[in-house]
């Protein structure tokens, strides 16, 4: 055996051959270390769920109770969006990734309409009280809760946030508090609701685009 | 390590670290933010009655430690899964389910410190105003046995499915469950329109199992004891489940192995491995004993039955202790001639009512079937809602905790505390005005037009707040072609009248008008 072989052997591993140009492939690599696949399946089932609470009727048709599981669903689902966030790389990928920045825009942009697609999809011919417009809303504030979050917990950890705001907002809601930063109880149509979830959602978005949720490595999943 | 240091057992030892290495204390401050909005806030918000204050244990705390309890147990039974090191720890000499038992335990302590922290934050500021009775201890039996099986599950789902999606997945689950059971505990214990009294378990009896219920009526455990048959059935179902789930983790090893077993020879294998077996044993053992407890639970819930005094009897567990009355020596006031007295649990508000009812009892002293006192007396006897009205001889006027003429429901809490008081010279005035030959229903008192005037004018002899035509009961039905203009003129002048002047017309009149004879013109 010589080293001709060896020298003439191409670089490409074998069976990749076949290549998606590069900015699919480390967009499909990025979302996978995420667990985005995974993400979405958990994005379907929080719709399945919305669907059937409305369907066999386990929640409230009306009043402030009615508001509720909707309100629940729309912030796990902005929990499991945090969460993705998380990755399993840490430094490595934070010292070599030029693109990283935009891949967890995008992500999370993604990820929100996802989510708010699942859910009016879970919706779609039952009564939804305060309609999709405020599962939408709620869906946008909690994912911006969630994102701002990830930076201080990390993103494993960050569905703390929206939970535990959720929870706050189901005394919010029964006390009919109408502060425009209490958004999730807000009807659909307040102005004010809209702008405080979006402004969340925003500053979440920029913050986690620049500065990335903080890394532990002792959590790598 | 000094010389001085005592060496801790090993599991102690293992605790020790888990304790410190465990993420729930990092979580303290954010559910104390909202342990601090949603149950205290609303906790302050009730009356100081102890069964009411202890109500927001299952109903507002359970749930918001329910979210953290179940999300960190999951985050904490997955660790190993998470960090992929399952491989690595299994070669230890320890047993997986005594290295899982120790991650649990820890989760567990931490929580149920907090949540008992949370406890006696509520109790003592109960104890501060309340005046009567003491804490009770079943709502914080059912609020901690929630939080330990809503533990149990989210660490069960984070050992068998340890991935990022777990924790918040857990937490969904718990809370939609809760808010499922709490839509079928109401569906059982709403009020009717005419009843403040739960409808019995007829469909559905798991919406007893919920511990998240409607707030009980004001004055429950005031009068009658709160019997504990649901509180322990709540416990002996959910505890029923929390160990079920903790066997199943016993056996979370060999169910791994099972379900990668390929080929019978090795699943034979995974099953034969005689190292395990006194723990695999005790897991099934355990696993047996939650399934038989948490049935025991649900058969129990659907022989529910309700009692006489508006609570729930479960006949396997019921002590006719509880069934007997709280005796208390009422707290009272006296004014001349007439005299106002109270549960001493309601002792925080006795001054408030005989200020409202002393100046007009003034008034009427004296005409036939005048009250000479006024007595609360328990919102339900016999399995029946009791209207306030006025009875005996001499005659008293009763109310109710839940109840006073046509105010129900909002006794405590109003935001207007002349309003408050203006309801009780109404209940009062009501009850005299109609006479004892009417009986008071829960659509209110039905006053005639003549009635309804020198109701009003007696109000605003002592300075209260006129009747609202919404306040007199289907009193506009009764009143006839009179319009509110001529009650009010025929009001103003009776009004206008020296005291001693009405109450001689009063003296005279009082028959006739209780009968409905006295037009408004007839009203000097």
């Amino acid at each position: 055996m010589t080293t001709t072989s060896v020298l003439e052997q191409s670089a490409v591993p074998a069976g990749t051959e076949r290549r998606f140009p590069a900015g699919i492939r480390l967009t499909w690599l990025h979302l996978r270390s995420r667990h985005v696949p995974g993400g979405i399946l958990a994005l379907a089932a929080c719709g399945a769920l919305l669907r059937a609470t409305l369907y066999w009727h386990w929640t409230f048709n009306s009043g402030p109770y009615a508001q509720l599981v909707p309100m629940i669903i729309a912030a796990g689902a902005a929990a499991l969006i945090a969460v993705t966030a998380h990755s399993p790389f840490g430094e490595v990928e934070r010292a070599s990734g030029r693109w990283l920045p935009y891949l967890r825009l995008f992500t999370a942009i993604a990820l929100t309409g996802v989510a708010i697609l699942a859910l009016q999809s879970g919706a779609v011919g039952e009564h939804l009280n305060e309609g999709v417009l405020a599962l939408a809303r709620n869906v946008i504030g909690f994912t911006g809760l969630g994102l701002l979050c990830s930076l201080v917990t990390g993103g494993l950890l960050a569905w703390i946030l929206p939970m535990g705001y959720m929870v706050f907002c189901e005394y919010a809601l029964l006390q009919a508090w109408r502060a425009p930063w209490t958004w999730p109880v807000r009807p659909p149509a307040d102005r004010g609701a809209w702008i405080c979830a979006s402004v969340i959602f925003a500053v979440g978005l920029l913050l986690l685009t620049v500065i990335g949720p903080r890394t532990q490595l002792s959590d790598d999943s | 390590m000094s010389a001085m240091s005592v060496a801790l057992p090993r599991p102690a030892r293992a605790l020790r670290l888990e304790l410190k290495r465990n993420a729930v204390p990092y979580l303290l401050p954010l559910l104390a933010a909202v342990f601090y909005f949603d149950t205290l806030r609303t906790a302050a918000g009730f009356p100081p009655i102890w069964t009411q204050r202890a109500s927001v244990i299952p109903n507002h705390m359970l749930l918001e430690f329910s979210v953290f309890a179940g999300g960190m147990a999951a985050w904490a039974g997955s660790r190993e899964g998470r960090r992929k090191t399952v491989d690595l720890v299994r070669t230890t000499s320890r047993a997986a389910w005594a290295r899982l038992s120790v991650a649990l335990a820890g989760t567990l302590c931490w929580l149920l410190l907090a949540f008992l922290a949370g406890v006696a934050v509520v109790y003592i500021q109960t104890a501060l105003r309340a005046t009567w009775g003491g804490p009770p201890l079943w709502p914080v039996f059912v609020g901690a046995t929630g939080v330990v099986v809503v533990t149990v599950v989210g660490f069960a789902a984070g050992v068998f499915f340890p991935g990022r999606f777990t924790a918040p997945l857990v937490a969904i689950g718990v809370l939609v469950l809760n808010q499922i059971g709490f839509r079928a505990a109401l569906g059982i214990t709403a009020p009717g329109p005419t009843s403040v009294l739960p409808s019995p378990p007829t469909s559905a009896p798991y919406g007893l199992l919920s511990p998240a219920t409607g707030a009980p009526l004001i004055d429950a455990g005031v009068y009658y004891h709160v019997a504990p048959d649901l509180a322990i059935t709540q416990v002996i179902f959910m505890g029923g489940i929390a160990v079920a789930l903790f066997g199943v983790l016993g056996l979370a090893v060999g169910l791994h192995e099972l379900a990668w077993a390929g080929g019978r020879r090795r699943m034979r294998a995974a099953i034969a491995r005689s190292d395990g077996w006194p723990y695999r044993a005790v897991a099934v053992l355990l696993v047996a004993s939650g399934v038989a407890a948490s049935w025991t639970g649900l058969a129990l819930a659907g022989t529910a039955k309700l009692t006489a005094t508006g609570g729930w009897e479960i006949p396997a567990l019921h002590s006719a202790a509880s069934d007997q009355s709280a005796s208390a020596a009422q707290d009272c006031t006296s004014s001349p001639g007439f005299q106002v007295c109270v549960h001493p649990a309601f002792g925080f508000y006795l001054h408030h009512v005989a200020t409202a009812l002393d100046p007009l009892a003034a008034e009427i002293a004296g005409l036939p079937g005048a009250p000479v006192r006024a007595t609360e007396v328990a919102s339900v006897s016999g399995g029946n809602v009791v209207q306030s009205g006025i009875a005996g001889n001499p005659p008293v006027f009763e109310f109710t905790a839940e109840r006073v003429g046509n105010l129900f429901g909002e006794f405590y809490g109003l935001p207007d505390p002349a309003a408050w008081a203006s309801e009780f010279q109404q209940g009062l005035l009501e009850a005299f005005l109609a006479g004892p030959s009417q009986s008071a229903s829960p659509a209110g008192t039905q006053l005639g037009a003549a009635q309804l005037a020198v109701a009003d004018a007696l109000l605003a002899a002592i300075g209260s707040q006129p009747m609202a035509p919404s306040n007199s009961g289907q009193s506009a039905l009764k009143s006839g072609p009179a319009t509110v203009a001529e009650m009010s003129a025929a009001a103003r002048r009776f009004a206008a009248l020296p005291a001693s002047a009405r109450h001689a017309w009063l003296a005279a009149h009082l028959t006739a008008l209780r009968a409905g004879t006295i037009t408004l013109t007839q009203i000097p």
